[in-house]
């Protein structure tokens, strides 16, 4: 059936979890842009029919105009299909640089596609040049602060780290007070975490 | 949180009080408010955000002085959390409006009354944002489909106007509060009155006070 194909895609994106990838469906998508290719030829070849007979496109309504009508709906359908599967995605990858930062980790990377990775680096040079313009940094200061320090446990072996002119020893497992904007950029990095009492 | 942000530091020091002027730490907390609730992106507060940066500017220069001179730690850090606050504040409303700027970057681009509300940096953001956006759907799915399809706002050639653009839903509901009394006025598209009193909360269509929102007279909440 027309159109089955794109509705697939859409609901793939529909079900997956709010603001989380799903893998890039390159298949699937391919075919749903062959169907509209299928679509134009032959909404193409109904209407050169309808030529060769000699018969106005613009006002025949015959069962040939009605059949490139269908194909033409068909084609224009997949392609808002196709449009919301790329733009929803464009919306959670936007969201990501907000969550992760400018690079992404390995496993959210192999979600996407080549083009989205494209887009992801470009999007994130907007957002950098926006802050550097601002000379501002908008990528602390994510939740409202309750409490200017923290205590954080660090997950992962971060090393020797220079802050307010001293330095401190982020060894695995080990636990500090920190400020607040300090722990921030390692969390969300997923290198600490901050203990909740 | 919310209501001890701006007097944080009532604890003496008077020179202190004239720099942290409460008035703007204020404002800054209702047009964060009224941004966050707002569908659509509202005018950028240009001279107030300059005001606040130099605020925040000098907050963290007098920090600097007090904890080098020893000052109670306990002070220093009260002052700090006052900073840190309004430093969120302060990146929250940017922060929120460029959100805003990525969701609506076609309506944006297509609209110039929405961008004259916008700070230039903000312009600046938008147009790329609206560039790269349409770059990336041209070249996964646009350039793949047959000719006469390939426009990114229109869904094929014979579309009249562009009819394939997120817009912001303005008929969408809001909490507000009016400041002062408003006498009676109409909603849109019903023939029913409305009068608010000072502070008393309301549920409305954003669309028919949006103008009293722009002007001030009515903030959301």
């Amino acid at each position: 059936m027309y159109g089955r194909k794109a509705c697939q895609l859409v609901k793939e994106l529909a079900s997956g979890e709010k603001g989380q990838l799903t893998p890039y469906n390159s298949d699937l998508f391919d075919q749903v842009i062959a169907e509209c290719s299928q679509h134009h030829l032959e909404l193409q070849s109904l209407i050169r029919k309808m030529q060769e007979e000699g018969l106005d496109v613009q006002t025949t309504r015959n069962a040939d105009h009605y059949g490139a009508l269908i194909h033409h709906l068909s084609l224009v359908r997949n392609k808002r299909c196709l449009m919301a599967y790329m733009y929803n995605r464009a919306e959670i990858i936007r969201s990501l640089i907000w969550k992760v930062g400018p690079v992404l980790p390995q496993q959210i990377q192999e979600k996407l596609s080549h083009t989205e990775e494209e887009y992801f680096k470009k999007h994130s040079g907007a957002l950098q040049s926006y802050m550097s313009r601002l000379d501002l940094d908008l990528t602390v200061d994510m939740v409202p602060p309750k409490d200017p320090y923290i205590q954080v446990r660090v997950l992962d072996d971060i090393g020797v780290v220079l802050s307010d002119d001293k330095t401190t020893n982020f060894a695995r497992h080990s636990m500090h007070f920190l400020k607040r904007t300090d722990a921030e950029q390692f969390i969300s990095r997923g290198l600490m975490e901050e203990l909740t009492s | 949180m919310a209501s001890e942000a701006g007097e944080g530091s009532t604890a003496g020091m008077d020179d202190y009080e004239t720099l942290i002027s409460t008035t703007d730490v204020e404002l800054l907390k209702k047009a964060w408010r009224n941004e966050k609730a707002a569908p659509e992106i509202l005018r950028f507060e240009t001279s107030l955000i300059q005001r606040i940066r130099g605020q925040i500017q000098l907050m963290e220069e007098n920090i600097e002085e007090f904890a080098g001179s020893g000052i109670d730690p306990l002070t220093v850090s009260l002052y700090q959390m006052d900073l840190d606050r309004t430093q969120y504040l302060f990146r929250s409303y940017l922060r929120i409006r460029l959100q805003k700027i990525e969701k609506y970057m076609f309506h944006i681009s297509k609209n110039p009354e929405v961008q004259s509300r916008l700070s230039e940096q903000e312009k600046g953001f938008a147009r790329r944002c609206a560039d790269d956006m349409e770059r990336h759907l041209e070249e996964s799915v646009l350039s793949k489909l047959p000719d006469n399809y390939q426009d990114t706002v229109k869904q094929s050639i014979i579309s009249e106007e562009s009819d394939m653009i997120p817009e912001p839903q303005l008929d969408s509901f809001v909490v507000c509060k009016s400041r002062r009394f408003l006498g009676p006025f109409q909603l849109d598209g019903s023939d029913e009155l409305l009068e608010m009193k000072p502070d008393e909360l309301c549920i409305i269509h954003y669309k028919s006070i949006r103008e009293r929102v722009q002007e001030g007279d009515i903030d959301l909440v």
